[in-house]
């Protein structure tokens, strides 16, 4: 049954334009060329000291991107364990999978941050980097689970139905039809997700990993210059999550458009 | 017909949602090969009964044996039994992500690990029976009602079923579309397919089936060649029933 609710649904990742928006000005265009505009504009008339900062933050943004895809790596699939939890009729995984939601969505990702990586640390000897996203990925894993639950239930059973029917077992009607076809709602939200959470990784700069934001505060604390510092960190999260929202718009575009006729 | 050995035999069968009962003591037997049409006002359990017979329903009490095989019992295989039992729903429920083709091809290649080329073969011929090569390459989303239930009964035949259930094939489909499904099934009537039919298609029922079940509040009223069912009915409830639909 198509849930008649209206959802209203505010991400906190970056707004996700809409292709079919072709006025020449959209609020993408105007963020995007205007950041773009200002960084040019910083790195030749204030060459000093906007090239040494934007110089420095490079190996910070790769860190930024690894950890942001490790992260995300693992959520989806911590994702899609909790979500078929959550559906499962299994008494056992369907309360641990509910359990697991309600702890991790209960505690503020800075405070989990700090509890995994030191809890970690106490049981093996991790690289900091893989400790930042194992916290990372375990927290957005338990909001994934939730956008892997609506999409599944987004499916109508009589898909399910029809593959029992043919002879396929429930993991297989999962498998070959139900997710293929819930991965296109999921789609968008999961897209938003991972705009949040490159966003959020900026936290793990305070768990000794050399991301954009850490690399940016090492810069400042030598140079003194934490104005100039903490605008060029700005503009490069803007590029960076501007880029994202419209890669995500163009991917979703083209996923509807065989819906259509 | 070989009488002492039906490919489904229904016995007892009792079906609870809650304290609700669906089903109230049915029997119900079918050989191989023949045409059972099911009729009953709406919530008489036509749906609960047909989905019973390849337990997308499990019964709450008696026994539902299908070619030779208790399908409740704990030792059966339930996704073999039903890959032997096609079925047709309502609402088509074709796979929206699939093409035709595809739609086709999807259970034979990952079930039965039949080649790639020649599941497509054969789906090309159920295609060719159902009269949508055309349209092989579509997705469901651009066909008719009619078109989508003719590749939905092509799907179904692509594993070489036993018997095909339908449950009122052509209630979700424009007037225009009926016959050209009704077409479709007629014709695998005649090639001797078993069938369990829940239709308000009184033509159909008239010419293809070999009983008419009617059922009323969960029971099974009355069982009847259709000749007397239909002109004769021994039931008052059928009468009635008959009086208002005819
Ligand atoms: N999953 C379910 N949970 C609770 N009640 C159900 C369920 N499925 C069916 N029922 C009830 O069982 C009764 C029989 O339903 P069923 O769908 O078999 O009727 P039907 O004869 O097919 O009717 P229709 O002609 O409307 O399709 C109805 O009263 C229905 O409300
Ligand atoms: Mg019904």
């Amino acid at each position: 049954m198509i849930d008649k609710r209206i959802v209203i649904d505010v991400g906190d990742g970056a707004a996700i334009p809409d292709p079919r928006d072709k006025g020449l000005f959209t609020a993408w265009r105007i963020s995007f060329f205007g950041t773009l505009g200002i960084i040019a504009y910083l790195l030749i008339f204030k060459t000093d000291p906007y090239l040494d900062i934007i110089k420095f933050l490079p190996d910070g943004i790769v860190v930024t991107f690894k950890v942001t895809f490790a992260s995300i790596g693992l959520a989806l699939v911590l994702g899609l364990i909790a979500g078929l939890g959550r559906i499962s009729k299994n008494t056992f995984f369907n309360l641990a999978a509910s359990t697991y939601i309600e702890v991790v969505r209960g505690i503020p990702l800075l405070v989990q941050l700090f509890y995994i990586y030191f809890a970690l640390g106490h049981l093996v000897r991790v690289p900091d980097m893989v400790a930042a996203i194992i916290a990372m990925g375990f927290c957005y894993g338990a909001y994934m689970g939730e956008v892997f639950r609506a999409g599944i239930l987004s499916i109508d059973d009589g898909q399910t139905e029809a593959s029992l029917s043919l002879g396929f077992n429930r993991s297989q009607a999962m498998r070959y039809v139900v997710l293929p076809q819930a991965w296109r709602t999921i789609l968008p939200p999961v897209g938003n997700e991972f705009i949040a959470l490159l966003k959020d990784t900026s936290l793990v700069s305070i768990l000794a990993v050399s991301d954009i934001l850490r690399r940016g505060r090492e810069f400042a604390s030598e140079s003194f210059l934490y104005f100039e510092t903490y605008t060029m960190i700005a503009l490069v999260y803007l590029v960076i999550t501007l880029i994202l929202s419209k890669i995500l718009s163009n991917v979703e575009h083209r996923l509807n458009h065989y819906e259509r006729r | 017909m070989n009488a002492d050995n039906p490919i489904i035999s229904i016995q007892n069968v009792h079906k609870f949602f809650g304290t609700f009962k669906a089903l109230d003591d049915v029997s119900l037997t079918v050989d191989a090969g023949q045409k059972v049409v099911v009729i009953g006002p709406s919530g008489s359990g036509k749906s609960t009964l047909l989905r019973t017979i390849n337990r997308l329903e499990t019964i709450s009490s008696g026994t539902i044996v299908v070619d030779g095989q208790d399908i409740n019992a704990p030792s059966s295989d339930i996704n073999l039994i039903r890959a032997e039992v096609g079925m047709v729903f309502q609402s088509f429920n074709l796979f929206r992500h699939k093409s035709v083709l595809d739609n086709l091809t999807l259970a034979p290649i990952k079930l039965k690990k039949e080649p790639r080329l020649e599941a497509e073969r054969r789906a090309m011929e159920l295609l060719e029976k159902v009269g949508m090569v055309d349209k092989a390459e579509s997705y469901p989303v651009q066909l008719s009602g009619g078109q989508q239930q003719r590749v939905a009964i092509a799907r179904a035949l692509a594993m070489n079923p036993k018997i095909m259930l339908f449950d009122e094939p052509t209630s979700a489909l424009d007037p225009e579309m009926i016959g050209e499904v009704l077409d479709v099934m007629v014709t695998l009537a005649r090639e001797g397919m078993t069938m369990v039919v829940v239709t308000h298609e009184m033509g159909f029922a008239r010419e293809v089936a070999d009983s008419v079940v009617f059922m009323d509040e969960g029971k099974i009223v009355e069982i009847a060649p259709p000749n007397r069912f239909f002109d004769h009915p021994a039931h008052t409830r059928t009468q009635r029933f008959l009086e208002q639909i005819l």
